[in-house]
């Protein structure tokens, strides 16, 4: 989502959105398979220090920004450490059981947690969702049906975030803001979708009328293609990688390099 | 006929999946404020993010719907700046396809609280199947993994099958649901009498 905040365009904003999801993804799947501490602690710093430094933002936003992270990070950490499997007891306290092992694994996780949250946050941060949809479109041939409803759909937030406010003023009213979690669930949903419904049937036809579904001698408005800011974006991140590994097998934090 | 999604499915479903990515967006500090309380006591409104799925299954009615539901609702959820960011995209994508798949197993014909149960159980194994390789949750203590997959299956039942097929009903009754769905055969039969 695009804040109102003032902001510096680095290399990361002038990647090419495709080939940045591509690749996150990509690091996301290798953090998915990595077993060692020591490279998932390398490779959070260096993320870290990606966000910081090269997306363009003032630092109380970053900071900001990176609190609930925080919070993410000790409740994924939490379950793990205090339930978890192993042998060298450390407490024992009633149901809960601290272990070394059950330890470095909940550090594992969390340190896991938060390398998906800084990849998804540094990607969020630098790509337009128009931009995303049209290099999708261009380079990944997403059909443009899907990639103009998305666009559609995206714009609609803030009016249905307004619509949100409406039903919140109307329910108070008429004095009907009390009940349970899900009798409260239903009875914002129930307005809010059946009027996104009625909306989202009456832009379609419109759409529909004005060809954007069409997939034949499309044009576009927006034309993204690739850069030698692409070559330095894949270069630093799979250099992150090889780096990470490389400086957790000459200089380890712990001895230990599978936390299964 | 033209082969797939109309444009019009397409983009109610997504629609709704906004509505519900804001949903699974404001789920997540719920999640984490329950999340103290300790035994897995969160795992039990694990079941919201599932929830896209079959609401717009329920009200569409047509096949892919409630794989391309589930990835919308998870990327809107994502570019509004999700704390868990990537993942939940492709938490996104296979539980959609779990979801799917219990609806194609009927053929898309069967619309009633079971199929629907079935799919919230198809998404629980979908997101099973991820916390597995991310989360080790095969090395928690017996007792407690198994109150764990308890609460998330119970959870998502009560969530995305009761609650969900609920709150479609609730909105049939406000006539929106006509604009959407194709008009069934028996209307047809109807006409040609």
């Amino acid at each position: 989502m695009r804040w109102d905040i003032r902001y510096r365009e680095t290399w990361l904003h002038r990647t090419n959105p495709s080939l940045k999801l591509l690749v996150m993804t990509g690091v996301f799947i290798v953090v998915l398979f990595l077993h060692n501490p020591n490279v998932l602690i390398n490779l959070s710093i260096g993320l870290l220090l990606l966000l910081f430094i090269y997306t363009g933002y003032p630092l109380k936003y970053l900071v900001l920004f990176f609190l609930p992270f925080f919070v993410i990070f000790v409740s994924t950490a939490s379950s793990m450490t205090l339930f978890g499997q192993g042998t060298t007891t450390w407490v024992q306290w009633g149901l809960v059981h601290i272990t070394k092992e059950s330890f470095l694994r909940g550090m594992h996780l969390g340190f896991r947690a938060l390398t998906f949250a800084l990849l998804g946050l540094i990607f969020s941060l630098t790509t337009r969702p128009v931009y995303l949809f049209y290099s999708l479109m261009q380079q990944l041939k997403l059909k443009p049906k899907y990639a103009y409803s998305f666009l559609a759909g995206v714009r609609l937030i803030p009016i249905m975030l307004e619509e949100f406010q409406t039903v919140q003023n109307a329910l108070k009213v008429r004095g009907a803001d009390h009940g349970g979690v899900f009798k409260k669930v239903k009875r914002y949903a129930v307005p809010l979708l059946s009027q996104s419904i009625r909306r989202a049937q009456r832009i379609a036809v419109a759409m529909e009328a004005k060809r954007f579904s069409d997939t034949t001698k499309r044009t576009f408005y927006y034309h993204i293609g690739f850069s030698r800011y692409d070559v330095v974006f894949l270069v630093s991140l799979i250099g992150l990688v090889v780096l990470s590994y490389y400086m957790a097998t000459v200089f380890p934090y712990i001895p230990v390099t599978d936390v299964r | 006929m033209q082969k797939g999604l109309k444009l019009a499915d397409i983009l109610t479903t997504i629609v709704i999946s906004v509505v519900f990515g804001i949903v699974y967006k404001l789920w997540g500090p719920f999640y984490y404020f329950v999340k103290p309380f300790g035994l897995h006591i969160d795992q039990f409104i694990y079941g919201m993010w599932f929830i896209a799925a079959t609401v717009a299954f329920l009200i569409i009615r047509k096949p892919g719907v409630a794989l391309l539901a589930e990835i919308a609702a998870s990327s809107g959820e994502f570019i509004m700046g999700s704390e868990w960011g990537l993942e939940v995209l492709l938490y996104g994508v296979i539980q959609g396809l779990f979801a799917e798949v219990a609806f194609a197993a009927f053929r898309y014909k069967r619309f009633d609280l079971f199929v629907v149960s079935l799919a919230a159980i198809g998404s629980t194994i979908g997101s099973l199947i991820m916390d597995f390789y991310k989360g080790y949750i095969e090395a928690l203590a017996p007792w407690n993994l198994a109150l764990f997959l308890i609460a998330r299956f119970v959870g998502a039942i009560l969530i995305s099958g009761v609650f969900a097929s609920s709150l479609v009903k609730a909105l049939e009754a406000t006539g929106v649901t006509q604009l959407v769905r194709s008009a069934a055969k028996e209307d047809f039969d109807q006409l040609n009498r």
